[in-house]
């Protein structure tokens, strides 16, 4: 009998949370990918940018998380286990680079939750955006995520 | 020219990307980039777990091999140039696997003073099989 997730989310928005963008955190993540281009680790080469700083790879924002949630709280809130969990797609608009030192505002938003069953079963999907914006208010990055539940 | 920058007369479309080949890939990388994107679900470090969800054992985040195909436009065009990038997860990465990420230029356009040039991208395992698929749009200066 497949689980059900809970559709009642589509919709929520949860609280906007503050990301500050440290140095190491670029450099640890463009090293975690195994890429070594100068422009995210090389502090000199930053400097002399057109961004006068390191700027972060363009899929770093993934790495956003509400330090001060429950980092369980959309598993809870669609009743599924962490598990039946795939990434099935996503999406990075970017407006302006990240860079170290600034401190951004990330809101996401349940856009939509829908059921289709593909080759591996029954799933549902959990479309959902975050908008990461700059301290004037202006969106730098949009994300837009597809979870994937293995019902 | 590795993290040089392209500039947009000089790209046509059909060029493709150079590939750029990752892996084999090891459980270390998987933890470190874990530890990197704050993404510690067990299914990508634990094989008993991944085991008795039913996935056969551990796998990759989808989100290091989109960094992956991130790299391989990063590589080409400059740091910097990428303007969008929208993938689907198509199948997965195990451990081991050599992944290859790469893309050709579909189209170039111009729009509110932006050179813009739209890549189809895509990465796939030693089988041939792909395990990514996409779209970027990459910023590119111009010569004049």
């Amino acid at each position: 009998m497949p689980i059900k997730v809970n559709k009642a989310i589509v919709g929520k928005e949860y609280p906007p949370f503050p990301v500050t963008v440290e140095r190491g955190r670029i450099k640890d993540f463009a090293q975690a990918l195994g890429d070594p281009n100068p422009f995210y680790i090389n502090d000199a080469v930053g400097a002399a940018s057109p961004w006068g700083d390191v700027i972060a790879p363009p899929t770093f924002s993934i790495s956003f998380r509400d330090e001060a949630a429950d980092s369980g709280a959309l598993l809870r809130d669609l009743g599924v286990d962490i598990s039946r969990l795939l990434h099935g797609e996503q999406e990075f608009e970017i407006h302006h680079q990240l860079v170290p030192g600034e401190t951004y505002l990330c809101r996401t938003k349940v856009l939509d939750v829908y059921e289709k069953t593909g080759r591996s079963g029954p799933m549902a999907f959990v479309v959902r955006e975050t908008a990461v914006t700059d301290r004037a208010g202006e969106v730098v990055v949009s994300m837009r995520q597809i979870t994937v539940v293995r019902l | 020219m590795k993290y040089g920058r392209i500039y947009f007369e000089d790209v046509q479309v059909g060029d493709m990307l150079p590939p750029l080949v990752k892996g084999p890939l090891q459980q270390i990388q998987l933890t470190r980039y874990a530890g990197a994107s704050l993404d510690f679900n067990p299914i990508h470090q634990d094989e008993e777990f991944a085991r008795a969800a039913g996935m056969g054992g551990v796998f990759a985040h989808g989100m290091l091999s989109m960094g992956w195909v991130g790299q391989a436009l990063t590589d080409w065009a400059g740091a910097g140039s990428v303007r969008r990038l929208g993938v689907r997860f198509a199948a997965l990465v195990r451990l081991k696997d050599i992944v290859t990420c790469t893309g050709r230029v579909i189209s170039k356009s111009e729009k509110d003073d932006l050179r813009l040039v739209d890549v189809e991208v895509w990465a796939e395992n030693q089988k041939g099989d792909k395990v990514v698929t996409g779209k970027a749009t990459l910023v590119l200066p111009s010569r004049a």
